[in-house]
């Protein structure tokens, strides 16, 4: 019976270690005997510049009545005049333009996830063996994660944010590092989903009652759109837990991970090399130190969640629900003892 | 996306088309079936008249069936949803009007924003302080766009940030002598507080309708309480009417020193570098210690006992 349990307990890690990748082949693929070759295609900037908001503000204020907007506005013209003296240029690296044009999952390739460093795991002596299938080799004593690992996994990770999606389910996007609210911000908004760039508060979902308890729900059709009719029954229920759970940085958010854990919440999070992969459900191997690289991986997932959004409610135009909506008698009855609550109020 | 919110006309056409239909199977409606019952009478027996097609599909009802129950906000996770919603919807007008000339701190509009306590009533959060302060400063920021080019967006997200009545708005008025001839003083001394009404005169002086010998027994406070009409050598110019409250017998003598000086100024205010070097004008903020727990007095401690 203990050997039993030990099993039990043990075959995650053990199942989490690559059989096809023994430890001791990662020390020797240091120096590759060929030089590897590389596609020589540039990363195209297929995404269009945005546009200038301070243009955008002149346009809107071209009745500039004070003197001081039009003083501002004169100067447009000489502006635009001087636009097209001296040189263009044509490829360049624009930080703002992942997060505010982040490509789609469709897009991913490996140059785009080595120009962002994805590929760049922590220092060998911090390693977590479980990570070693992740691991490409060792440059400079740095774990170097493969990207087509990286990639593949990218990829799976997109999928499952578009079918939660395309189910109505609720998804959050965490990452409470510095630096990466808007990436979160952004990718959330894009998914219709949920938001957390500050602390996690730990009991959110094992106790949220007290802790969302006084958040503010609503009941909405297939279309998205609220129904206020229903806003009287959903005083006693319970809060809501989300459907899916992606983290950017999981070494920080323990208890998040550990509380959907316990509440059955599939979890997708940037696994870096000292990571442990197993703490969640769909890893992507990545390196979660570098801003660029989280926030790419937030707004692949973002978009993938976009095109899960379109897609439901392209079939809720149709008048059909790829989920069982919930029905106007469920929801009048009592959440907790699923009578009437009419029946309820009598008793009391 | 047409049906779902039809205009006025196709709604009336539809109201038309139900009315005209709605009535009639009602009262014909059990006879025909009744009639069909009998004339077919085998399942296999062919039909006669083409089946009617099924009925639209009504989407109005299915617009109105709940389908999901979702946070209304996307910081629902975060514990404190508006409070989220509100520093993001700022940090997002920030960055918009980012570009627009700025004026210094102290040439922007004085804003009165909520206190603490009023904006966890507006919000409905327990905000804690440190977070209502970095949203202050962006609500600073925003303010100080130069006052002529502020967007209207910008101007009304900030007045949603403003504590009812504005306390700024009214401007101090210079206080002068009234119609009478009187100028009004007021002085504050350790516990005392003096109202001095002054007017031109020989030089009578009521302290509590009492005259001043009476009021002070010690000459050095007579010289104090009268020290601002004596270094400027004006004792026999002016006549005054001083109420005195509260405190010791210093404290009101000097309390009156500073509200004689004050309604002085507004008699002449050439005098004021006079009364500034007498110190007639000079007020003396300290007030009594309080005493502390585990001290005799405010700072003494209880002698050191051996055991």
């Amino acid at each position: 019976m203990i050997i039993r349990k030990l099993c039990m307990r043990q075959s995650r890690q053990l199942l989490a270690l690559s059989r096809r990748a023994p430890i001791s082949s990662r020390f020797q693929s240091t120096l590759p005997e060929s030089p590897v070759e590389t596609l020589q295609t540039p990363i195209r900037d297929e995404i269009s510049r945005s546009e200038n908001p301070l243009f955008e503000m002149v346009q809107a204020q071209s009745e500039a009545s004070t003197p001081a907007q039009q003083e501002f506005t004169s100067d447009e013209p000489q502006r635009s005049n001087f636009k097209k003296l001296g040189t263009s240029v044509k490829s360049s690296y624009d930080p703002e333009n992942v997060i505010r044009n982040p490509p789609k999952p469709s897009q991913i390739s490996l140059e785009m996830l080595l120009a962002a460093g994805t590929h760049l795991g922590h220092s060998t002596s911090r390693w977590n063996p479980q990570n070693s299938r992740y691991i490409f080799g060792i440059r400079e004593g740095v774990h170097i994660i493969s990207l087509d690992v990286t990639a593949a996994h990218l990829r799976r990770a997109a999928k499952v944010v578009e079918e939660v999606a395309a189910r109505g389910g609720l998804i959050l996007f965490a990452g409470t590092r510095k630096g990466q609210k808007r990436a979160i911000v952004q990718a959330a908004s894009l998914a219709k989903g949920y938001h957390i760039f500050e602390r996690w508060i730990p009991g959110s979902l094992t106790n949220g009652e007290q802790i969302l308890g006084h958040c503010e729900t609503k009941v909405v059709n297939a279309l998205d759109e609220e129904l206020p009719d229903f806003k009287s029954d959903l005083a006693d229920r319970p809060s809501l837990k989300p459907d899916l759970v992606i983290c950017l940085n999981p070494l920080e958010n323990v208890v998040l991970l550990h509380e959907c854990g316990l509440n059955n919440v599939p979890t997708i999070g940037v696994i870096d090399t000292d990571a442990d992969p197993t703490r969640v459900t769909y890893p992507i191997p990545s390196n979660d130190d570098s801003l660029r690289a989280t926030c790419l991986i937030a707004g692949i997932l973002g978009r993938a969640g976009e095109a899960g959004q379109l897609r439901r409610l392209k079939m809720a135009q149709e008048g059909r629900t790829s989920y069982t909506p919930i029905t106007a008698q469920e929801l009048r009855l009592d959440p907790f003892t699923g009578l009437a609550t009419g029946a309820d109020g009598q008793k009391k | 996306m047409a049906w779902h919110k039809p205009n006025s006309l196709t709604q009336a056409m539809q109201s038309l088309r139900l009315t005209s239909t709605l009535p009639k199977p009602s009262l014909q409606a059990p006879r025909t079936t009744l009639n069909t019952l009998r004339t077919r009478t085998y399942a296999t027996e062919a039909e006669s008249a083409p089946a009617a097609a099924a009925p639209e599909i009504n989407f109005g009802s299915f617009t109105q069936k709940p389908a999901r129950i979702i946070p209304a906000s996307p910081s629902y996770f975060s514990g404190s949803p508006r409070f989220t919603d509100h520093v993001l919807k700022l940090e997002a007008l920030q960055a918009k009007h980012a570009s627009l000339p700025t004026v210094a701190t102290s040439e922007a509009p004085r804003m009165a924003w909520f206190k603490l306590p009023q904006f966890r009533d507006y919000v409905g959060e327990p905000v804690p302080m440190k977070k209502y302060k970095s949203l202050v400063k962006i609500l600073q920021r925003l303010n100080r766009i130069q006052p002529d080019m502020v967007p209207d967006e910008v101007r009304n997200t900030l007045s949603a940030f403003l504590r009812p009545g504005n306390p700024y708005a009214v401007e101090n008025v210079p206080r002068t002598v009234d119609e009478n001839g009187r100028a009004r003083g007021k002085g504050k001394r350790k516990e005392s507080t003096a109202v001095v009404q002054l007017v031109e005169g020989e030089g009578e002086v009521l302290v509590n309708g009492k005259s001043l010998v009476e009021a002070f027994k010690r000459v050095h406070d007579r010289e104090s309480a009268l020290w601002a009409l004596r270094c400027t050598q004006r004792l026999d110019k002016y006549n005054a009417w001083i109420r005195v409250r509260g405190g010791g017998v210093t404290g009101q003598a000097e309390a009156i020193t500073l509200a004689l000086g004050r309604a002085l100024l507004l008699h002449e205010p050439g005098l004021k570098p006079v009364l500034r070097k007498a110190g007639a004008i000079t007020v003396d903020a300290r007030r009594v210690e309080r005493k502390k727990p585990g001290h005799v007095k405010a700072r003494k401690m209880p002698t050191w006992v051996k055991r």
